[in-house]
């Protein structure tokens, strides 16, 4: 939308900000994301969908839903943007993720709205006329009734500094000032149960300090029995009884490869796993040939030698486990590493918690790979012995 | 191709095209600026970028990076019709007639399609493509009709009412855009626009059916075929085209795989740094990774998803919590920003960033930008020289990718199903007015097999794809008598050297090839104690050179090869003792090296008969050199006696960034001078087969090689000029044809030729299959004969060709290109692997680099 305005309207604000103040809006907006790690997630106005293409990097958000009047003229754009890339199947996430985009009004009741964590509302109020901004509290803050909202609103008290005297956008059905909204804000959380706070971005010139934010924000969380918990906050158990309402259209999904898909866990392991036992292979041969040369013990020649090398990040006690774990061995020209000392490695570790399930796993990823009592993992000690050509 | 080579490929096709070109070459309306524009290392494909020059009508199309198909502008290049005698009819007429599957599909248009182009302003003017694009296609009018639009040029497939349409838009923050919509042309279906509006479509189609866009093939992430041992996801996918064949418009689809890895480029340098020594890390590792085109979620500016960079510098100062300035003027440590952008945490607070040039969109002379680039967050693509070599890898990667007929064709018929049913796809054709069809079949012809000619014997071969068996204990043609000659091999190999020796000499005799006792000389196990080796003993008296390699180094076999094809320039046979230590094969090992050696020394091995008395046939190719980038390897090699088994070979290193061979009018004369001094006379007829001829290159080579031949032969003779044919060879091609067979399908037999229905109306070309594929389907062969003085009647250009596949004395059977331009590519090869020199004069009458 700001690439709109710029491109069409001659600027001339002298106040600038930076980074511009829609960017600061969206990172305000992560930052949010990043304190609370809401899990799902519901951008209403959501435009081109930029805040959404921002927030699934979030590892913690599962389920991104943006909805918009106007979705599918400016989908096209961006369908490639929230859909998962090539990296992303390449190193899955580690936690599911799924983005939906509806068309649909934010005055309009869908229960596939229900139970999230985090609402926002990013410069869309000011865009509702009075009869949808009487139902907006109802159905966003009544229905919806997420965990926490955000909204976001120009503030008309920071309007004097810009040239222009007008709205800042010829959509706007108002622009209000600090007391305005603030009086809005408070009423609507009262009446749903919402704590309500004021901040917002934009930081106005030390000398006109009293207009306050350019865009002022509203952070409503819901009040809570227990306060501290509120993002587990479920929304209202006698909704789910009601009958399911889809006013929205379903325009754009996409959901991401993760952890949480058996087909990625087991790749992504079998990875990580003959990655760590080639590298420990490498320090072996490493080693030996040291030894055969018989050059003088040196602190590399000891287990830990075998189990530290370069770019492999561990801590003493990890080091100290390892240690304590079977060794890995050679017999014959067949190289062995005991999955018990495998599952030491954190980038192992990270993906099983145990070695009977990493057992398990490696028995159907790489079967051969397996030593026959299925103990350790086995590969070549010199993978490079084979023949070549004359020529 | 190397990514260096891609890119300098790519910087070349960005000179500025003149913008009143009269064809226009290439439209982009895919639907979105994120797809990826990077090729893969791996894949041989060049992009291109062309001038953008929006508002100019007289250039109405734009050719977005990467995205121009070269190919189309070949096309565009018609050579049949100055061929007088094929203009009628291309075909052959002998062999067995038999049916061929294809991978072709109908595309059924009905009959007054047209296509409407348009041209769209706007007012105020709109530098943004999205938003043009957003605001026309939001509007009512054009909604529901089929269009496609790059934000200047319109298609449609209907007509709007008026020839100039005004449309104006509330854009949703307010302002007015008027847009003025200008009819330009009528297209009919068979225009080449059209047809590269139809490429458009099956792009988007093959987006629907979920599958993404790498390069210019379309790759299935659901159904990956992973081989964790190798850190390799192989995705399974298509190379599709749509395009006008012989007589109608067809859709071609080819399986193809994507190879990704799973390895970041910080995994791979930490793997480095455990095989090589510090000092040289850095070193090997820019080495190893410089050229190279790596993939990332992740970057500095995140403006693209599925893109790809190249990696142009490594910084080693940089580390990750140092800080760099953001677009807009803050600073940040790239540890923070990755935190607070992506939600990562990074590892490995040591690593240096990787660099990569940004490409500029248009052709302005800012400053190129540069984006940094974490490893860690890097996946790299493709595989290296490294990966290649490794036997184990490649041999997994065979085996996953390998479809027999059968497969390929359950893939295809999945395709074809998957597009006709899938609502969108359907939905998407039905608009465009394109009906799928059926999968083509048509008839191809079998040509008959062929004699091999030895001394004393002609044979028939029970299989043309080897008849080694069959010239057992039969004569070679002819061969110079070996006496004077050396072995060099290491002390440990001394008695497996004896054992070969014997062998050798037996097998020698057997096939009338009389090898004496040579010199024994023995070196100790480096590379230099057997250069100096060779330095000391060899004298230009020596006739051959035989060295017993204790390793595959590539040290060994270049410092000696390079020394011996130009300083001192004497034939030379390199074998590695372990070949000669594999139990059992010494006698077919012994055999094999006693031909080459035969060869090297100027020796014939066999022939065919070739009904045409004067006829000398080249081979010409070229290769990018492996160390000197920049440079490109031009081999030539010409038959210089009537039987066709005598040869004269040059080849030269050419300062260029093109394909196109400079100094063939020089290298033409010399081979009519050898000709002359044999024959006493100049050949009648000569036939060029060029081979390693890229994508969009035909017309440079009508234009620029064809006449370096051309006035080479008619300087040669006052009188009557020997006749020319140049015959475009191309080993891969996106055609395939099945035999069926017993309700199976099965490759066809070789000789199979293929000259209609899946061949180009402009061109006088065909198709042959001269090579046996055991496992997987075989990739026929694809001739374009763009010059013919000669007027050989196609169905003799056609048995010459196959003859010719005959010939190739390194390999006793066909082989899948004529043996001249094999030759020429076995040279190349040598000189941009290993001596990365001209070879000496002395040697050009032998085929030394076998």
């Amino acid at each position: 939308m700001e690439e709109f305005q710029r491109s069409t309207v001659p600027r001339k604000n002298v106040i600038e900000f930076r980074p511009p103040l829609y960017k600061q809006r969206y990172f305000f907006v992560k930052d949010i994301v990043n304190q609370y790690k809401p899990k799902k997630v519901a951008d209403l106005g959501c435009g081109n969908a930029t805040l959404l293409c921002m927030l699934k990097f979030h590892s913690c958000v599962q389920e991104l839903v943006g909805v918009d009047l106007l979705m599918d003229r400016l989908l096209d754009w961006n369908s490639d943007k929230l859909s998962p890339s090539i990296g992303d199947h390449l190193g899955p996430r580690d936690l599911d993720l799924s983005i939906v985009l509806y068309r649909g009004s934010a005055v309009e009741k869908d229960s596939r709205l229900l139970g999230f964590d985090l609402i926002t509302c990013i410069e869309l109020i000011e865009h509702l006329d009075s009869e949808d901004l009487a139902k907006f509290p109802e159905v966003v803050f009544g229905y919806f009734s997420p965990g926490m909202v955000v909204i976001s609103t120009p503030n008309s008290d920071f309007n004097p500094l810009f040239p222009a005297s007008t709205f800042r956008n010829s959509d706007h059905k108002f622009e209000w000032n600090q007391t305005q909204f603030q009086h809005w804000a408070s009423n609507v959380a009262k009446l749903y149960s919402y704590t309500v706070e004021f901040t917002g971005v934009g930081v106005p010139p030390p000398w006109a300090k009293h207009v306050g934010y350019c865009t002022q924000i509203g952070i409503f969380k819901k009040k809570q029995p227990d306060p501290g918990s509120w993002i587990l906050a479920k929304p209202t158990g006698s909704r789910v009884s009601e009958p399911e309402e889809h006013a929205y259209q379903v325009v754009f999904t996409a959901s991401f490869p993760s952890l949480q898909q058996k087909h990625f866990l087991l790749f992504v392991l079998c990875t990580e796993v003959l990655k760590e036992v080639e590298a420990i292979r490498q320090k072996y041969v490493w080693i030996m040939k040291r030894k055969e040369s018989s050059e003088p013990e040196s602190e590399e020649d000891t287990d830990s030698g075998l189990v530290r090398r370069p770019g492999l990040f561990l801590t003493d006690a990890q080091v100290a486990q390892i240690e304590k774990s079977p060794k890995p061995y050679s017999v014959g020209k067949r190289f062995y590493v005991p999955l018990k000392r495998l599952i030491g490695y954190p980038k192992v570790n990270r993906l099983v918690a145990d070695v009977s399930t990493l057992r398990t796993l490696l028995a159907e990823g790489i079967p051969m790979r397996l030593n026959r009592a299925h103990t350790s993992v086995q590969i070549d000690l010199d993978p490079y012995d084979y023949p070549h050509d004359y020529r | 191709m190397s990514g260096r080579a891609r890119v300098r490929a790519r910087g070349r096709a960005r000179s500025p095209s003149p913008a009143d070109a009269p064809s226009p070459t290439s439209v982009d309306i895919s639907a979105s600026e994120a797809s990826s524009t990077g090729d893969f290392a791996g894949t041989s494909r060049i992009s291109q970028t062309h001038g953008v020059s929006p508002g100019d009508a007289r250039c109405p199309f734009i050719q977005r990076g990467g995205k121009g198909r070269r190919d189309f502008m070949d096309l565009d290049v018609c050579t049949r019709e100055k061929l007088a005698h094929v203009r009628d009819c291309k075909t052959g007429s002998s062999g067995v007639p038999v049916k061929l599957v294809t991978n072709l599909f109908n595309l059924d248009l009905p009959q007054d399609w047209q296509l409407y182009q348009y041209h769209v302003t706007y007012v105020p003017d709109l530098e943004s493509r999205r938003l043009r694009i957003a605001l026309l296609y939001s509007h009512r009018e054009l909604s529901n009709k089929a269009k496609a639009f790059d934000g200047v040029i319109l298609f449609l497939t209907q007509k709007l009412e008026e020839k100039v349409t005004e449309l104006s838009s509330e854009t949703h923050r307010g302002g007015t855009v008027k847009m003025t919509i200008t009819l330009t042309r009528e297209l009919p279906a068979s225009s080449s626009v059209c047809i590269q509006v139809f490429n458009i479509i099956f792009r988007k189609i093959l987006k629907k059916l979920a599958m993404y866009q790498i390069g210019r093939n379309f790759y299935k992430p659901s159904e990956p075929v992973e081989i964790p041992q190798h850190k390799l996801s192989l995705w399974p996918g298509f190379a599709i085209s749509v395009s006008r064949f012989e007589s109608r418009l067809l859709f071609t689809a080819d399986v193809s795989y994507k190879i990704l890895r799973n390895e970041t480029v910080l995994e791979f340098m930490t793997d480095l740094r455990q095989e090589t020594t510090m000092s040289c890390f850095t070193q090997t590792c820019e080495k190893r990774l410089l050229g190279l085109i790596v993939l990332t979620r992740f970057l500095a500016f995140p403006r693209y998803n599925n893109k790809t960079y190249r990696i142009d510098d490594i910084d080693w100062s940089v580390k990750p919590t140092h800080t760099f300035q953001k677009q807009d003027g803050t600073e940040i440590t790239y540890v923070d920003y990755y935190k607070q952008q992506y939600d990562i945490t990074l590892s490995d607070l040591n690593q240096p960033v990787l660099v990569s040039l940004l490409k500029t969109k248009r052709n302005d002379n800012t400053e190129p930008r540069v984006a940094h680039l974490i490893p860690e967050l890097c996946f790299l693509t493709g595989l290296t020289c490294q990966a290649t070599s490794d036997f184990r890898l490649m041999k997994a990667v065979a085996e996953e990718t390998r479809l027999s007929p059968l497969g390929r064709q359950q893939r295809l018929a999945r395709l074809a199903d998957d597009i006709q049913r899938n609502k969108d796809a359907r939905f998407e054709l039905e608009t465009w007015g394109l009906h799928f069809g059926c999968q083509v079949s048509l008839t191809g012809r079998v040509l008959p097999s062929e004699k091999i000619l030895m001394q004393d014997h002609i044979c028939q071969p029970a299989s043309a794809a080897d008849w080694s068996k069959d010239m057992r204990n039969c004569k070679i043609l002819s061969a110079q008598s070996l006496n004077k000659w050396l072995i060099l091999c290491s002390n440990r190999a001394e008695y497996v050297t004896e054992n070969f020796l014997h062998c050798l000499r037996r097998v020698g005799s057997c096939m009338g090839f009389n090898v004496d006792y040579p010199k024994i000389i023995k070196a100790q196990e480096n590379p230099a104690a057997f250069f100096s080796a060779v330095q000391k003993h060899v004298d230009p008296d020596v006739q051959l050179v035989m060295c017993i390699l204790p390793s595959n180094q590539k040290n060994y076999y270049d410092t000696i090869k390079n020394y011996l094809n130009s300083f001192c320039p004497v034939p030379s046979q390199c074998v590695l003792t372990r070949t000669l230590n594999k139990q059992g094969m010494m006698m077919s090992v012994a055999t094999k090296i006693a031909m080459q050696m035969a060869c090297k020394l100027g020796g014939e091995l066999w022939a065919v008969e070739i009904p045409l008395k004067s006829l000398m046939v080249v081979g010409i190719d070229a290769y990018k050199d492996e160390v000197s980038k920049g440079m490109v390897v031009v081999g030539f090699v010409a038959s210089i006696n009537p039987g066709i088994t005598r040869w004269f070979s040059r080849c030269i290193l050419q300062r260029t960034a093109t394909d196109v061979a400079d100094c063939l009018k020089v290298f033409m004369t010399g081979a009519l001078n050898k000709w002359y001094k044999h024959n006493h006379g100049l050949p009648a007829r000569i036939i060029v087969y060029r081979n390693g001829v890229g994508d969009g290159q035909l017309k440079t080579l009508i234009e620029y090689e064809v006449p370096q031949l051309l006035s080479s032969v008619t300087e040669a003779s006052a009188n009557t000029s020997s006749k020319l044919s140049v015959i475009v060879v191309r080993k891969k091609c996106t055609l395939r044809f099945c035999m069926e067979m017993n309700r199976s399908l099965q490759n066809p037999p070789l000789g199979t030729v293929v000259d209609s229905e899946a061949t180009r109306p402009d061109w006088y070309d065909f198709y042959l299959i001269s090579q046996a594929a055991c496992r997987g389907t075989v990739n026929p062969t694809y001739y374009n004969v763009i010059y013919d003085d000669n007027g050989l009647k196609p169905d003799h250009m056609q048995r010459l060709t196959f003859k010719l596949c005959h010939l190739y004395y390194n390999w006793p059977g066909l082989i899948s290109i004529p043996a001249p331009c094999q030759y020429a590519h076995k040279l190349t090869f040598l000189v941009a692997q290993s001596i990365h020199k001209e070879p000496s004069l002395e040697l050009a009458n032998s085929l030394f680099y076998l």
